[in-house]
């Protein structure tokens, strides 16, 4: 089965959720989806297993032809028509042979739009994620492209739709391993920030108060998702999917693991502010992003093939 | 020393390079449980683990007695890697500086930059980006640039902060460029698919001078 992109949308890749982790020692980020949740979500309704690769949307999407029939979701909050009817989100929805999706663009960044049995393609390092900056792995190592074919692979079958509910309010965060750095006491907590213009999947780069005297940089070190990293010209940095393995810079404070995701829907521009949380509640907080991940219901044939216009939950 | 790296993260800082590959290559081949991964540096390893694991209590002080039983891990056996260099000119942008800053002729920079035998203390930045330690004492002394280039092309070969390296790939660099190669540092279709691995050494040799 093969799916024909007939516009390529402002950035658009193949993207499994879980990325690459067995070669980080030689420098190969883990990549992935930028948003691991929306992603991971968009798969279980459709049936797929988990590290199935499936299309990371950012900004305005893509238009695709569907060859034959088959089963997509869409997490995220990006709009999108099949055949021009709307596509309602985290909800299985059935396509036919030469069914057109169109993903707009919308309240969020990012969406993830899963197809049952995954985009087919041969995983590089491990994963068949896409790494930009290097150029390898997803398709061709880039991004997609008008004319472009993506193969399907085979469906394991289920079609569900999304009960749960999102987290809601501040990204949380706990202290860094170089928290007692800081001088003054302007901190992420004290301030608001925007999501920068320039923030793609390596980082998000928050406008806002300059983060004052870190001093001198730090020992190369790994660095997780979610690490807010301050270089000299004290503009912090939350490290996403595509982050470089090793850093240099201090890391006063880190997103929580399950609000990475929710940090890297906001679009540049967007408003944020940060609550500073216990380990124990940042851990909670993982517990409970997995248990709504679990928040789904089967779909019949039918319910499956209804157009959009239902309004059900939204993440 | 082991703190935490977030809620899902231990950072655990170790004496040297050496011993950050040891720990992490122990933790790769045989983790204990709640682990999901390491990451050596400089001098420490990002132990990454399962937030909501039963283990994690107990991971803290399963780390520490890694550290300690690795401290006998001899380092592999590396290979020996040479690697010719146009030196100066357009390939090397930053040689006038770096032979200022180091107080030396550009020749003798890159004669001491020829004669060490340097050493891949760990891999990361980028794929392929070995961080290669040994570097001359003279020219340890040249720090990284003020301001970073955006735009460094792939095989400069550059020093910094008592370190030497090569761009795998067109990348930001922060590091001072002396020279370009033409080996491939970087091959996702190898395996390993880098070429430089930790334990590894580099002996630069020149290739032609630049006017």
């Amino acid at each position: 089965m093969t799916i024909e992109v007939l516009e390529p949308g402002a950035l658009t890749t193949v993207q499994d959720s879980v990325g690459r982790h067995g070669c980080r020692h030689l420098g190969v980020p883990v990549g992935g989806a930028a948003d691991r949740w929306s992603a991971r979500l968009a798969n279980r309704l459709v049936g797929n297993a988990v590290a199935d690769a499936g299309i990371e949307v950012t900004m305005a999407g893509p238009v695709l032809r569907f060859e034959s029939p088959s089963t997509i979701a869409l997490v995220g909050g990006l709009d999108a028509t099949v055949d021009g009817l709307p596509l309602a989100p985290a909800r299985a929805r059935a396509v036919r042979a030469g069914s057109v999706v169109r993903i707009g663009s919308g309240p969020d960044a990012r969406a993830y739009l899963a197809i049952a049995g995954g985009v087919a393609l041969p995983r590089v390092l491990g994963s068949a994620s896409t790494d930009l900056r290097t150029g390898f792995g997803g398709y061709e190592g880039r991004a997609l492209q008008a004319g472009d074919r993506l193969r399907v692979g085979r469906p394991a079958g289920g079609a569900a739709r999304w009960t749960g509910a999102g987290a809601e309010g501040p990204i949380r965060i706990v202290p860094g391993p170089h928290a007692d750095r800081l001088a003054g006491t302007t901190g992420l907590t004290s301030a608001r920030w925007r999501i920068g213009t320039d923030a793609d999947r390596t980082g998000i780069r928050l406008d806002g108060p300059r983060i004052e005297a870190l001093g001198q940089e730090v020992d190369s070190m790994g660095m997780p998702e979610g690490a807010v990293q301050v270089p000299p010209d004290g503009r912090p940095i939350v490290m996403l999917a595509d982050r470089p393995v090793t850093g240099g810079y201090p890391v006063p404070w880190v997103v929580i693991a399950a609000d990475v995701s929710r940090l890297a829907r906001l679009r540049p521009g967007a408003e944020v502010r940060f609550l500073e949380v216990t380990f124990d509640d940042a851990r909670a907080a993982w517990a409970e992003a997995e248990r709504q991940l679990t928040a789904t219901e089967p779909l019949a044939d039918d319910e499956a093939d209804a157009p959009g216009g239902w309004a059900g939950s939204h993440e | 020393m082991i703190r935490p790296f977030g809620e899902a993260a231990f950072l655990v800082e170790v004496p040297d390079a050496d011993r950050a590959q040891a720990v992490a290559r122990r933790l790769r081949e045989g983790p204990p449980g709640g682990v999901l991964g390491a990451v050596p540096g400089r001098r420490s390893i990002l132990v990454e683990v399962d937030p909501l694991s039963p283990a994690i209590e107990t991971i803290p002080e399963a780390l520490e007695r890694l550290v300690v039983a690795t401290a006998t891990d001899e380092p592999p056996d590396g290979r020996l890697h040479e690697i010719a260099v146009r030196y100066g000119g357009a390939d090397g942008p930053d040689l006038p500086d770096v032979a200022r800053l180091a107080s030396i002729s550009t020749d003798e920079v890159i004669r001491r930059h020829t004669t060490a035998e340097l050493r891949v203390l760990l891999v990361g930045f980028a794929p392929g980006f070995g961080y290669l330690g040994g570097l001359d004492a003279a020219l340890a002394v040249v720090p990284r640039l003020a301001t970073p280039r955006t735009r460094v092309p792939a095989g400069s070969v550059a020093i910094a902060d008592a370190m030497s390296g090569i761009y795998p790939a067109d990348l930001p660099g922060g590091w001072r460029i002396i020279g370009r190669t033409s080996v491939a540092m970087f091959d996702p279709s190898l395996d390993p698919p880098s070429l430089l691995l930790p334990g590894d050494r580099v002996r630069f040799t020149v290739m032609a001078s630049s006017p």
